[in-house]
């Protein structure tokens, strides 16, 4: 046995005592939230102005801007009139593994291409490319996970751009998640600079090919709205010196928060306010919807990040919003664009592929006579029959 | 001679063999078509297409309860997507160094091999050659169709020989191989009066 169900067993039981306390108390939390939004709806100059101290006293905060637009406005979609074309790009890597008898890397990034309407069947795209040797080391040492990781994102943003033209227009590219490049806070800050530069360019040349670029975040986790509404509350100085510990309405969620949406309804439009605010400026500043994929009965709410050229377009807005819930219409009860499950489900490098490229390399290193280390004794150890591998 | 590739082998034994295409692909073979796996210049398998089978997926599975599926969607499924169209293959012969024989064949093809629709003049040759010996394998083959198999084969021949000799003449072969399998030979003959 591996677990001491004993203990597991206990807890579980002590959680579910206080489980009813814990509801009451996020429903109380719930009612507060909800009339903040209600009550700052109108607000946004004020606001905006709380939340410009806010970022001076915490230069990494993260939440949402208010533009001129009710906080609380919710728009439904308008009917798609044009051809639009829609692309998706996502990746998979496999990492660098110390255990492993070879050390490589590999990025792979699957992209489709569709034009609803047009009874077209869609293009499909794969490119990998294999990471080995000297490349796997940047200058202080050993390439991380996280560059690899901004590596694959900066691959998708360049098959997207590669892409694009060679489709009608309007052509609207989509990625799964967040459209910002993610996380230098582990990997090489140059590295990260240097990844942050080539994104950035990338968008630049996808702005003035007059694609509609956007991020979308399923089950959005990061509570930017509530976060704003926390600050609303701010009234003294020591709270804002203090920002980092004040959380009062921790617990509630943004997708709770906006699930008063009516099915296939937009919130308004926010700025995005985050450390990265600094890098994507002018047209690239990152912008966010929340959008009701769902119904108003079981709403399924969605994050939906662009930069800011397509914020201020109403028509590329509109595109955006209905092109997103006719392609989560096509996945039913759950809903999530088509097209992004397709791009995901030709980038994903399954077990047995990764297994294939690591023969094909071994046969290949022994057959030009190069030295093929084995796999740690402790992988060893763990890849013995009757374990599990992790 | 012309050859219509349906797929290739995806696993195989002794008995008989299953074939991967796309749904692209799917048009050439048929239920009960003789096909023909060539293994090098002077050995090939031969068998008949018994089962062709699409396997769901979750994707698949999750479409269809949306409904309204488009045609973009319905094209993307059937051409794009890594999802292949399985046929099963029953063994009956084989051919080694230009002679056709309906015994099983002495090493079955390889993963990957290709896999060809045996034109009308193959056809004739290996159903020509010999007393019918293959009809055996069908004969003994489980958890197969086998009057189904056996009237959609002979259906296929009999248009290949051009000549309804061949038809009778096979029709005769199962009557004397089933003379003491009854409910069979009634279900096969069944099936083979469906087609003449």
């Amino acid at each position: 046995m591996t677990l001491n169900f004993q203990q597991v067993f206990d807890r579980i039981k002590q959680i579910g005592l206080g489980a009813q306390a814990r509801q009451k108390s996020l429903d109380a939390l719930r009612k507060d939230a909800r009339a903040l939004l209600e009550a700052w709806a109108d607000k946004g100059a004020e606001l905006r102005a709380k939340l410009e101290r806010a970022r001076q006293a915490d230069s990494n905060l993260r939440c949402a801007l208010p533009l001129d637009e009710h906080l609380d406005a919710s728009h439904p979609a308008v009917a798609i009139k044009s051809t639009l074309t829609l692309l998706a790009a996502d990746g998979s890597q496999i990492l660098p593994d110390r255990h492993a008898a070879l050390h490589y890397s590999l990025v792979n990034v699957g992209a489709i291409a569709m034009q609803p309407g047009s009874g077209q069947p869609p293009e499909v795209f794969t490119d990998s490319s294999l990471l080995f040797a000297d490349e796997l080391y940047t200058e202080t040492g050993m390439v991380s996970e996280e560059a690899i990781e901004q590596r694959r994102d900066i691959a998708e943003r360049k098959k997207l751009l590669e892409l694009a033209p060679d489709y009608p227009a309007p052509v609207l590219a989509l990625t799964d998640g967040p459209v910002e490049l993610w996380g230098a806070k582990n990997s090489g800050e140059d590295d990260y600079r240097k990844n942050l530069e080539i994104h950035k360019s990338v968008l630049s040349q996808l702005q003035a090919k007059g694609v509609i670029v956007a991020g979308y975040v399923d089950k959005p986790g990061a509570d930017l709205v509530i976060r704003t509404l926390e600050i609303a509350r701010f009234a003294s100085d020591d709270e804002y010196k203090n920002i980092r510990k004040i959380h009062p309405l921790r617990g509630v969620s943004d997708p709770w928060l906006f699930s008063f949406l009516p099915g296939g309804h937009r919130s308004a439009v926010f700025g995005l306010q985050s450390s990265s605010r600094a890098h994507y400026t002018g047209d690239l500043a990152l912008h966010f919807f929340y959008l009701n994929v769902g119904e108003l009965k079981h709403p399924s709410l969605v994050r939906v990040e662009f930069p800011k050229w397509v914020a201020e377009d109403a028509n590329k807005l509109d595109l955006l919003h209905a092109a997103l819930l006719q392609q989560c219409r096509v996945m039913g009860a759950r809903p999530y664009p088509y097209i992004l499950h397709r791009a995901h489900e030709i980038a994903v490098v399954k077990f047995e592929e990764k297994k294939q490229i690591e023969q094909m390399l071994d046969l290949e290193l022994r057959k030009s006579g190069s030295e093929v280390d084995q796999e740690s004794n402790k992988q060893s150890a763990k890849n013995l029959k009757g374990r599990s591998r992790n | 001679m012309n050859t219509i590739q349906i797929g290739y082998l995806l696993k195989a034994g002794t008995t008989g063999f299953v074939v991967g295409c796309s749904v692209s692909q799917l048009e050439a073979p048929a239920f009960g078509a003789l096909v023909r796996a060539p293994l090098d210049k002077d050995y090939s398998v031969y068998g008949l297409i018994y089962d062709i089978h699409i396997e769901d997926d979750g994707l698949v599975r999750q479409l269809v309860t949306a409904g309204n599926i488009s045609a973009e969607v319905m094209h993307d499924n059937r051409e794009r997507r890594i999802v292949p169209v399985e046929m099963s293959v029953l063994a009956v012969g084989y051919a080694q160094g230009g002679k056709i024989s309906h015994l099983l064949p002495p090493r079955p093809p390889l993963s990957l091999d290709v896999i060809t629709l045996c034109s009308d003049a193959e056809l004739v040759k290996f159903t020509s050659a010999g007393k019918f010996g293959y009809f055996r394998h069908v004969l003994q083959a489980k958890d197969i169709p086998i009057g189904e198999l056996l009237a959609a084969h002979i259906q296929q021949a009999s248009t290949a020989h051009k000549d309804k000799a061949w038809a009778e003449k096979a029709a005769q072969e199962l009557i004397t191989l089933l003379r003491d399998d009854y409910p069979l030979l009634m279900s096969v003959l069944g099936a083979l009066g469906e087609v003449s």
